[in-house]
């Protein structure tokens, strides 16, 4: 068994879909009404069929009782540090505490540099999510006088004003497979959220990114439980189990049951937009899970 | 002087009190509200360096305590978000415009600006105004990238190469849900003059000076520096801050005037503070032309005095004449269309309306088939608006008058030449009334696509055409011959009851109970009674169906027909398929493709019901899938129409595929004529539906066949020969909008006639297959 010690989180990762306009908003207020945990969006500013995440959220989240809300993940290079952390802290005051910031070193530069923003390699990218991070706290840091002053090669705040302070002790969940953005995580984020799509041995390589979190972490003297390990998981219900959440809840239940025992994943977000499978998954997964692993874990 | 805006309010208010005074302005009656960006969100962003290894500073431009604006939350460092603020209060109220009073560029690229604003509007329905602050030359350069990007319509990829964005080759869109609007805010002499120049509006202020934007703009005082204004008393510093605006107007004037541009089209709004008199404030604005005032408070009583003033309505009896709300500059007027009054549009229709010179003209001119040139479309967001784009049509007796849904008809004039177009893109709601009895609730502007995904969690379906952008409210007035029809029946034939508005304005309710003969019209004579608001229909219970894509050689065209027919005619009910075939080309084989879905999940049904079909001929091609009816009728894209020229297509209506139909058919196919010739399945329980029952009456035919070309005369010297073969038309299908007598038999004519006589005497809706109520026996 491994078990960071997290509780577990349930959620749904919703497509931004600008047309019907409402669309990713209902679906975040049918997760909340489930009980599930998390509503996160994607966010790809550069794709013109999608709306802009952070106005979705913000807009969301007023629409939306309980439920957390993240991107899944924010694109830094089309968002400036400082931006993000301020319209981050200024959402969870409005919410009494209810947003995370995941935050990924960017994807698609095509589009990204289309929109004006400038290429970075991969190592250069992970180089600016570290400053950009570095900026965040430094914004939420209103105990400590004076600007917030981060001098990086990507990043240059000199003396700006800090705050506000989000309402809750926000968590920085980035996207991460590859080593250097995982030894980044384990010294620096508080979750990692990758894609099980993007995990090409399926849910059995989350074993590989947990050493070199784990081995980051106690290297930077920190815990490897400061950091939670979350999952972006795609399935599909149906009557008889065929794979790998491909069959009916129970099947899916024990299936997520064993990442989270095996690879001390806390936190499985279904991407969907599908009411009736927000509410499936609310209904007989999540609890179904929380039921397995709670039998196991000591 | 002033320019004849009708005089707006809102409020001008801080983040933090924007949350509970956005549902409170809304309830006074408040035009606006205009939340102040926090100074530390315009500072201090940290944004990226442009390029290389050279790295822009922005982080130095407000040092902790000393922050510009001392009266506002520009001071406060704990200020939260505006834009945050802004999105949640647009989730809380419904009709309110919102704002930002100034948002800050470079810091924030106008390219997300862009996206931002798109999606709050989209969000919001339409309520979003821009302002944004910054110096000159960057303002240029980012109104020009925000405009592009938000003008959807546009062709290719926006391309700016400017001195201080490079954007280069971005998506347009998302298309927002009305022309934001984008002001500027500052006084510098070079400002006013770029507002002046192209913008939409200007906003300054007689109270403290906003915070962000340029640092070295005094926005409260151009000309009058801090020293001066310590030494003078309240009064005087007043009057100089109004001789301010005057002086800037002046500039804007002057430089709007020299691109040709009239003054009106800059909308001035200017920020005043509680305790000024009214007398000041109306001054402002008939003498000073200020068209919006906002007032800067963050109490809600200060705020209910403000609108319950009666400002607004001295306003107007001091500028009778005043502006409509969307001005029109003098450029875009001219091309208006003669015999349309444009200028008695009612007020609810005036923002979402186009006409030619308009922007949006290039988005709404035409349809999927045809191009058009409409003087006027209306675009009404709720019922009330849709009474009123008819009443605004009743007025107007002599013009072409066209229903749209979304635009794909064949046949109807959802588009027309000078006349007016009334959209209902807008009423596009899909909602579940009745999980239960599967009841679910449908605008007329949705798509048939929107609906079937909505649909398939549940596991329903609803047939409807063949393709997912057709509008839900053209077919569903004229029949709906779709994927299902030999299983399900038509499109009406799963309307339980709808929601319509007559010719008079009149909102009635019918069903079999309710208005049973207008329930009875509306189902395959729908565009002569009235506009349906909203449908509401029974789906069925539809899990993974097969679809199947076969292709026949079809060397001998009437061979392959008369199989096919057959074929279909012998297949179970759950089989339901077309059949098409293009204009033969010299030295290429001919074939035909056979469109087929089998209302079934199991393989070895969906394969064994496929073969007689796949049988019409010598198979070339096949593609077979298990999939979703969503994921089959999701086949259209999001572009808008932008068709030119127009179409002939013929309709007929037929009991069997006979040797001697198929051996016309094959003539009229080598003339050349045709570029389109195509055959729906239709019978199975689309019979077993009375003839009776429904306007549409010609329930006894097997198949519906389409064809088109481009000249009339060509397509009817081979259609002429086909016609004694048929049994009535399909009027979705034919573009010869007389044949009334062709589209319903005799009972059913005569009962249409008495109905159109009695619900529409002067025959407003009159475009697509007119019932004159006029014809006929009487």
């Amino acid at each position: 068994v491994t078990d960071y010690g997290h509780d577990l989180l349930f959620g749904i990762f919703a497509t931004p879909t600008a047309q019907p306009p409402q669309q990713a908003v209902e679906a975040a207020v049918v997760a909340d009404r489930a009980g599930l945990d998390l509503a996160t969006f994607q966010d790809h500013p550069y794709v013109n069929r999608f709306h802009d995440t952070w106005t979705l959220m913000s807009y969301a989240a007023a629409r939306t009782e309980k439920i957390r809300l993240s991107g899944n993940v924010m694109s830094l290079p089309m968002r400036p540090p400082a931006v993000l952390a301020r319209a981050h802290a200024s959402l969870d005051r409005l919410t009494g505490g209810r947003i995370e910031l995941s935050l990924g070193a960017g994807a698609f530069w095509d589009g990204i540099e289309a929109m004006g923003q400038r290429r970075l390699t991969a190592g250069q990218s992970v180089e600016a999510l570290g400053e950009a991070i570095q900026v965040i706290r430094e914004v939420w840091d209103t105990s400590t006088p004076g600007g917030v002053r981060v001098k990086g090669d990507y990043y240059d705040v000199s003396g700006a004003k800090r705050g506000p302070a989000p309402a809750h002790d926000m968590k920085i969940w980035i996207g991460a497979y590859k080593p250097r953005m995982l030894r980044l995580a384990g010294r620096l984020a508080d979750g990692i959220l990758p894609s099980l799509s993007y995990l090409e041995g399926g849910p059995d390589d989350y074993a590989g990114l947990n050493a070199e979190i784990d081995a980051a972490a106690e290297k930077a003297g920190r815990a490897p439980s400061d950091i939670r390990r979350l999952l972006n998981i795609n399935g599909t219900f149906a009557t008889n189990g065929t794979g790998f959440l491909q069959g009916p809840p129970e099947q899916w239940a024990e299936d997520l049951a064993g990442v989270a025992l095996e690879q001390g994943v806390s936190a499985f977000i279904l991407a969907t937009d599908n009411p009736a499978v927000i509410e499936l998954y609310a209904a007989e997964v999540a609890p179904a899970v929380r039921d397995l692993v709670a039998a196991e874990r000591p | 002087m002033n320019y004849g805006h009708r005089l707006r309010l809102g409020a001008l208010v801080t983040p933090e009190a924007a949350l509970a005074l956005a549902p409170a302005a809304e309830a006074a009656g408040l035009d606006l509200l205009m939340v102040i960006p926090a100074a530390s969100s315009a500072a201090g962003a940290g944004a990226m360096g442009a390029g290389g290894d050279e790295v822009v500073s922005v982080g130095e431009v407000v040092p902790a305590g000393e922050a510009p604006g001392d009266g506002c939350a520009a001071a406060d460092p704990e200020g939260l978000d505006a834009w945050t603020a802004l999105s949640w209060a647009a989730a809380r109220t419904t009709t309110i415009k919102l704002g930002v009073a100034g948002l800050a560029v470079p810091e924030r690229h106008p390219a997300m600006i862009a996206r931002s604003a798109a999606s709050l509007d989209l969000l919001s329905g339409g309520r979003l105004e821009l302002v944004l602050s910054g110096e000159k030359t960057v303002l240029a350069e980012a109104v020009e990238i925000i405009r592009g990007l938000l003008d959807a319509g546009q062709p290719g990829p926006l391309r700016h190469l400017g001195a201080h964005f490079r954007v280069a080759g971005a998506q347009r869109g998302p298309l927002p849900a009305h022309r934001i609007p984008i002001s500027l805010t500052g006084t510098s002499p070079d400002l006013l003059r770029l507002t002046g120049r192209l913008a939409d509006g200007w906003l300054t202020t007689l109270t403290e000076p906003l915070s962000g934007g340029d640092p070295s703009d005094d926005s409260s005082l151009a000309g009058v520096s801090a020293e001066d204004r310590r030494g003078v008393s309240d009064a005087d510093q007043m009057a100089a801050r109004v001789a301010a605006v005057v002086a800037g107007q002046k500039l804007i004037d002057e430089a709007a005037a020299a691109v040709g541009r009239e003054a009106p089209e800059v909308r001035r709004t200017v920020v005043v503070a509680s305790g000024w008199d009214e007398k000041a404030l109306l001054e402002l604005v008939v003498e000073h032309g200020v068209g919006t005032l906002l007032l800067r408070t963050d109490d809600p009583e200060e705020l209910r005095r403000f609108a319950a003033a009666g400002l607004r309505d001295r306003a107007a009896e001091a500028m009778p004449v005043a502006l409509p709300d969307v001005f029109r500059p003098a450029s875009v007027r001219a091309k208006r269309r003669p015999g349309i009054d444009y200028d008695s549009l009612p007020a609810s229709l005036e923002e979402t309306a186009v006409e030619p010179g308009d922007l949006d003209y290039a988005r709404v001119r035409s349809t999927y088939m045809r191009g058009g040139a409409p003087g006027l479309v209306l675009r009404p967001r709720t019922v009330d608006e849709v009474k009123d784009a008819l009443a605004f049509a009743r007025r107007h007796p002599e013009l072409p008058f066209g229903l749209r849904s979304r635009g794909h008809g064949i046949s109807g004039r959802s588009t027309n030449d000078g006349g007016i177009v009334v959209s209902l893109a807008a009423l596009n709601s899909i909602e579940i009334l009745d999980e239960e009895q599967r009841l679910v609730r449908v605008g007329p502007g949705a798509r048939w696509m929107d609906v079937a995904q909505v649909l398939a969690p549940y596991g329903w379906a609803l047939t409807s055409g063949d393709y997912g952008g057709v509008g839900v409210g053209g077919l569903a007035t004229a029949g709906g011959v779709g994927w299902l029809a030999r299983k399900h029946g038509l499109t009406i034939d799963k309307l339980r009851a709808a929601e319509l508005i007559l010719a008079d304005g009149t909102r009635v309710r019918v069903s079999d109970t309710e208005n049973p003969d207008l329930f009875w019209a509306v189902r395959g004579a729908g565009a002569n009674f009235g506009v349906v608001t909203s449908f509401e229909f029974q789906a069925d219970e539809v899990g993974d169906v097969g679809f199947a894509q076969l292709v026949v050689g079809a060397e001998d065209p009437a061979d392959v027909l008369v199989r096919w027919g057959r074929a279909i005619e012998e297949a179970p009910r759950e089989l339901t398929g077309q059949l098409i075939m293009g204009r033969p080309r010299a030295g290429q084989p001919n074939f035909a493709q056979l469109m087929t879905m089998v209302d079934s999940d199991d393989p070895q049904f969906v394969v064994d019901s496929l073969q007689p079909v796949a049988a019409a001929g010598p198979l070339y091609d096949q593609n077979v899938v298990l999939t979703s009816y969503a994921g089959v009728i999701s086949n259209a894209s999001d572009a808008t129409h932008t068709t030119e020229g127009d179409v002939t297509a013929r309709s007929g209506l037929i009991g069997h595929l006979t040797p001697e139909f198929a051996r016309a058919a094959e003539k009229l196919l080598v003339s050349g004529a045709i570029h389109w010739f195509q055959i729906r399945a239709v019978g199975g329980a689309v019979a077993d539906v009375a003839p009776e029952a429904t306007a549409y009456a010609h329930r006894s035919a097997n198949f519906s066949v389409t064809v088109m070309g481009s000249s009339a005369r060509r397509v009817d010297a081979g259609w002429n020969e086909l016609r004694p073969y048929f049994d009535g038309l399909y009027i979705s299908f034919e573009t010869g909008l007389d044949r009334v007598e062709d589209a319903f038999p005799p009972e059913t004519l005569a009962r249409l006639r008495e109905l159109k006589r009695r619900h529409d005497p002067d025959n407003l809706f009159r475009d697509n297959f007119n019932i004159d109520p006029r014809g006929g026996a009487l």
